[in-house]
């Protein structure tokens, strides 16, 4: 996330104005080493395979992506026209390192990566994601993840 | 959202890890985001003070960074749309043999495909809405505002994926300053965000606003 300081004021202004329900802090659960996790990632880049559906404006979804995808097959639906697109236009790793993250896999800095990962679109209003997310929650359980990397753009 | 453990980062906005084409640093976020799953003292925010390599827009490299082809459209009629359709086709034939050596480049990797429109075939429906502004949406399953903007889209993804086949690093606003001043296509896209402010539909209003130019690019209107 850029500083406030070095946004363009009509984003900041969206950003710092928009209504978001109160949320209580989450405290930390204590778990292995990291080299003992199993990490899945995480995106509001507004990812897709190629197939996919595109991403709808204001409602709360998301698409999964199997680690075993082509990456190369991947698109980003996102709605915003005010982020920097080059960068992951040039290089998926910019908002979405899977390459780095089979590296920490084969040097043996993570344990495992996720049989999936998840990507949303984050301009979606934050409680219409409240269901979608418990139920997302409920997969990443069920595939014995214990480290998710929420990668925002 | 208050979770247990964040990482701040200070890149550019659209880049959380960094830049493209650097894995060593991109992997230094990683691993400082990751790391964080060992505290148990939060909540907690870090900050990532470092910035990416080459992130000086002076940089040399960047600064040399031209298009391939020039269009010329200085002297284009915009207003007459049959010709504005067949000039951005002849923009566009001008720049596939780009596009085809960019996908070399990327290793197979194309960034189109939102629609499963060519760009030839996207230039005729947005011309076809700039013609007539209470046309039925082109794709079945979304309104015309979506419609509209997921082939705007691709017709972007086309132009930017041409231009991205000769330079090692680019930056968003010497794309966007490409693609808004020196090309048909920007004009177009200028085009429908001022046809859908002056709609009759609300959500054309809300998406001629905030869809078709980044708020960056609103000095080439």
């Amino acid at each position: 996330m850029v500083y406030f300081s070095d946004m363009p004021e009509p984003q900041r202004n969206m950003i710092v104005n928009q209504e978001l329900p109160k949320y209580d802090d989450t405290a930390c659960a204590e778990g292995p080493a990291l080299a003992q996790r199993k990490i899945s990632l995480i995106t509001t880049a507004g990812l897709q395979r190629r197939n996919d559906r595109t991403f709808t404006p204001g409602v709360g979804e998301y698409r999964i992506i199997p680690n075993d995808t082509d990456m190369n097959d991947l698109l980003m639906s996102h709605v915003s026209t005010n982020f920097d697109r080059t960068g992951f236009q040039q290089d998926l790793n910019v908002v979405f390192p899977i390459d780095r993250l089979r590296e920490l896999q084969v040097a043996g800095e993570i344990q495992e990566i996720a049989s999936y990962h998840y990507a949303f679109m984050g301009a979606t209003p934050p409680m219409a994601q409240e269901a979608v997310s418990k139920d997302l929650s409920g997969l990443l359980k069920d595939d014995n993840v214990n480290g998710v990397l929420l990668a925002g753009v | 959202m208050r979770p247990p453990r964040a990482l701040y980062v200070p890149f550019e906005l659209g880049r959380p890890f960094g830049a493209p084409n650097e894995p060593e640093f991109q992997r230094r976020v990683l691993i400082d985001a990751l790391k964080l799953l060992e505290r148990s003292d939060g909540p907690l925010i870090e900050d990532f003070n470092e910035m990416p390599p080459n992130n000086n827009a002076s940089n040399d490299e960047i600064d040399k960074w031209i298009c391939p082809v020039n269009f010329n459209i200085a002297a284009k009629d915009i207003s007459d749309i049959e010709a504005l359709a067949i000039d951005l086709k002849q923009e566009i034939a001008l720049l596939h043999p780009w596009y085809r050596e960019s996908i070399k480049k990327f290793n197979g990797r194309r960034l189109d495909g939102l629609t499963d429109f060519s760009p030839e075939e996207i230039v005729d429906l947005l011309v076809g809405f700039l013609k007539n502004p209470l046309i039925e949406s082109f794709l079945a399953d979304k309104p015309i505002g979506r419609a509209l903007k997921l082939a705007a889209d691709d017709l972007k993804h086309f132009y930017f994926q041409s231009a991205m086949a000769r330079p090692k690093n680019i930056s968003d606003g010497q794309l966007g300053d490409w693609f808004y001043e020196k090309t048909l296509a920007g004009r177009l896209l200028i085009q429908l965000r001022f046809l859908c402010l002056e709609h009759e539909s609300e959500e054309l209003n809300l998406i001629g606003r905030t869809h078709f130019v980044p708020n960056a690019m609103l000095k080439h209107i």
